[in-house]
């Protein structure tokens, strides 16, 4: 057993780490409260290699580990960073791996990949939602398919399942909103989906290659999200600590009343276990492929719930103030809610946990209704 | 990084399955759950046959020189496998400190003797006015020549009823300085003065009551420096709680895996219920996450690196989640998870009846979860002493 970084990896993180307490402050989050995205840092995130991390060396890319994207992931995170780098680590991943395998259109995906890597354009994903809860997404078949998307405000291209076949959907034509304003200030806008025989659509994989590809991309998608989870909830564990310390009444730090105390101990204990299970997911990523999707689910769920108690313990610590625009809490608050739900939530997430280790999979698990069941 | 506990764990895994497999029969298990003493002298006598008491020990003084994970791996496997294991884990302990800060004497007459299977030992640190506030013992050695006198009453003295010692915190100075009027001694349970009564508890476990009145034990049976034993009782209690329980969650999550996949009547299983997959993903998770911060624990001991509080969160996260689970099972499953193993109906062989019952004095004994967070305020985030 070994839980220490190596070398390489420590660098990694202290180059991002540093760039972002430079590039990142907190006065750059708030400037991007409307648009949750800031092109500039993006493009010190693309110096820096971002978006080609992940991919093979074919690609001109490094070739890094799921642990290293994960470092990425977690120093984004701690700075609330409004940047698409798990949408791209995981598009373009998936992408990469299509142009050098069996799909159907190895020259679309690989085109996609050249452009993603160069910087020049870039595609999220919709992450599937086996378990989705009835009435919070339109029905696949539906004739106005439409899916809230990550960065859909800013993506060139989407990749998208409906269950048979892996589609890249790109064109102004497909994004059916401008950003929509959401409690995480995120770049989340709206794409229609349906009519996927028109030429802004192509079929990149079908049958078990699709299936393959798609949750082997979703389940990276949530280990990076899990990472940048565990980030963002460690900063504002800080941040509530501090304030914990420093905030005087009754004539003593209000760190010294169990109240307050002991909540932010708990929430500093399942944090410590939502870090080690990331880590061992991005371990399993590599060293166990067969449970690398249902510990990645683990490490997601976990990580929406820890974030969301965190952030929602360190507000409180607060008092008043950690409900005022004016204090940064706040922003740590909305955005772990959205992280979390972007993808389902945490209670859907379960639903593939149990799946996932129970059954193998997540994609053909029995109907969640009874008239689910009968359709 | 790497998350594999080594081969040297792997094969412990193999040999105490291999051992439980052979001694430990489907008979046994059941005997071990209606007896509830923690503790059986055949089946320990014949751990300590194949090395596992002393397994933890150094090799110099006649241990095995297993290390941590194969410590870790070993307990894992009895402990979810329902074996009566509280006297192999105290003997390990003692063992331990007697090595580090025993006399010459106490180190040869009592270590091998603990080695060969022939001797264990109870702990008698907590007191009725003395729970979590363990430093408030009030149980009183005073000299008397050579020797010492002790009067006083100890609580939740579990296996004092079968081992031939208690390893026994008393009160050598006065309460003015707490942690430091602290001495420890080794008493045998047949001294005269010792009365011990046994307390039930509804997870079926039995416990005990110690009563001590004048009981003369002589100066060589102390242990360490006297008014110094408050370090000892420290380092018994972070052994205890860098563990937590992540071996019976996971045999939890087996039980209730196992029963959520079982094809009813009507061909549908308890799975194909959101509620039901709902639970069992956070069940898993819980699981998971207590071994990885247990895993954790064992690693910083392996490496000799310091514990801070991390101890603590290994047994704080596991005593709630485990809790929590428990509960959260019997809340799902009706009526039929009333049903105690072996009943009719029982679902997932009686696993939540027994949870139910048992999990509720996980996040209360070796240190509170309260008394955990504190501790895990302080040291992990810095904060004021808040008690």
């Amino acid at each position: 057993m070994d839980l220490t970084l190596d070398e390489s990896q420590e660098i990694l993180r202290s180059t991002f780490s540093e760039m972002l307490e430079r590039e990142c402050p907190i006065k750059l989050v708030r400037e991007c409260e409307d648009t949750g995205y800031s092109a500039t840092l993006w493009s010190r995130y693309q110096e820096l290699g971002a978006q080609i991390m992940g991919l093979p060396e074919s690609f001109g890319g490094l070739d890094m580990s799921l642990l290293e994207l994960g470092l990425v992931a977690q120093a984004s995170g701690r700075a609330l960073a409004p940047v698409p780098f798990l949408e791209v680590a995981a598009a373009g991943r998936l992408l990469a791996g299509l142009a050098d395998g069996d799909g159907d259109r190895p020259d679309r995906a690989r085109a996609a990949t050249e452009a993603l890597a160069e910087g020049t354009a870039f595609s999220s994903l919709v992450l599937p939602r086996p378990f989705a809860v009835l009435g919070t997404q339109s029905r696949v078949d539906a004739e106005n398919c439409e899916r809230l998307v990550p960065f859909g405000s800013v993506a060139d291209e989407v990749l998208f399942h409906d269950g048979h076949a892996l589609y890249l959907i790109g064109g102004a034509e497909r994004r059916r909103s401008a950003r929509l304003e959401d409690s995480g200030s995120g770049a989340i806008a709206r794409w229609g989906l349906s009519e996927r025989e028109h030429d802004d659509c192509v079929v990149l994989a079908r049958g078990s290659v699709a299936e393959k590809a798609i949750a082997r991309a979703s389940a990276e998608w949530k280990l990076l999200a899990a990472f940048w989870l565990v980030g963002l909830a460690q900063r504002a564990l800080e941040i509530g600590s501090e304030y914990a310390r420093e905030r005087i009444q009754f004539g003593v730090p209000i760190g010294g009343f169990q109240g307050i105390a002991h909540p932010l101990a708990e929430a500093a204990t399942r944090l410590d276990g939502a870090e080690l299970l990331a880590w061992e997911a991005a371990w399993a990523g590599e060293a166990e492929p067969a449970r690398f999707e249902a510990v990645a689910s683990m490490a997601f769920a976990w990580a929406a719930q820890t974030a969301g108690r965190t952030t929602d313990v360190s507000l409180h610590t607060h008092g008043g103030y950690g409900f005022a625009s004016e204090y940064d809490i706040q922003l740590f608050y909305r955005r772990a809610g959205a992280l979390a739900s972007i993808a389902g939530g945490a209670r859907e997430e379960l639903q593939c946990v149990a799946a996932l280790s129970l059954t193998g999979t997540a994609t053909n698990a029995p109907p969640f209704t009874a008239s689910e069941r009968k359709a | 990084m790497d998350f594999h506990l080594g081969e040297k764990a792997d094969e412990v895994r193999r040999e105490i399955r291999a051992f439980l497999t052979e001694h430990f029969t489907e008979e046994e298990r059941q005997r071990a759950v209606a007896d509830g003493g923690g503790h059986d002298w055949d089946m320990y006598r014949k751990l300590a046959a194949e090395g596992w008491v002393s397994a933890g020990w150094p090799k110099e003084i006649g241990g095995g020189g297993r290390d941590p994970f194969e410590m870790l791996t070993l307990y894992w496997e009895l402990c979810k496998a329902g074996f009566p294991w509280i006297g192999l884990l105290n003997s390990g302990f003692i063992g331990h400190t007697i090595m580090a800060l025993g006399t010459e004497d106490q180190k040869k007459n009592l270590v091998p003797r603990i080695a060969s299977g022939e001797i264990a030992f109870a702990l008698g640190y907590s007191e009725p006015g003395a729970g979590s506030d363990v430093a408030a013992a009030r149980t009183a050695a005073t000299r008397d020549g050579d020797d010492w006198i002790i009067d006083g009453q100890k609580m939740w003295t579990t296996t004092a009823h079968v081992a031939q010692y208690i390893f026994m915190l008393t009160r050598t100075a006065t309460l003015d300085r707490p942690h430091r009027g602290l001495t420890l001694f080794i008493v045998p349970t047949d001294a005269e003065g010792v009365d011990i009564q046994p307390v039930h508890t509804m997870g079926g476990e039995r416990s005990n009551a110690v009563y001590l009145t004048k009981v003369r034990v002589p100066d060589s049976a102390r242990v360490g420096e006297v008014d110094k034993g408050w370090a000892v009782v420290r380092f018994a209690l972070g052994l205890e709680q860098a563990m937590g329980f992540a071996d019976l969650q996971e045999r939890f999550l087996e039980k209730a895996s196992a029963w959520a996949l079982e094809e009813q009547a009507g061909g549908e299983r308890p799975f194909d219920d959101p509620r039901v997959r709902e639970q069992l993903g956070q069940t898993a998770i819980h699981t998971e996450v207590a071994r990885l911060l247990r895993h954790r624990s064992t690693w910083l001991s392996a490496e000799g690196m310091n514990l801070g509080a991390k101890g603590a969160m290994t047994k704080s996260f596991s005593a709630s989640s485990y809790l929590e689970d428990a509960q959260a099972w019997t809340r799902i499953g009706g009526p039929a998870a009333l049903l105690a193993e072996g009943q009719p109906g029982a679902i997932a062989e009686g696993s939540f009846e027994e949870a139910f019952r048992q999990t509720p004095v996980n996040s209360i004994y070796g240190g509170t979860v309260e008394i955990l967070r504190s501790l895990i305020a302080e040291v992990e985030l810095g904060l004021p002493k808040s008690r």
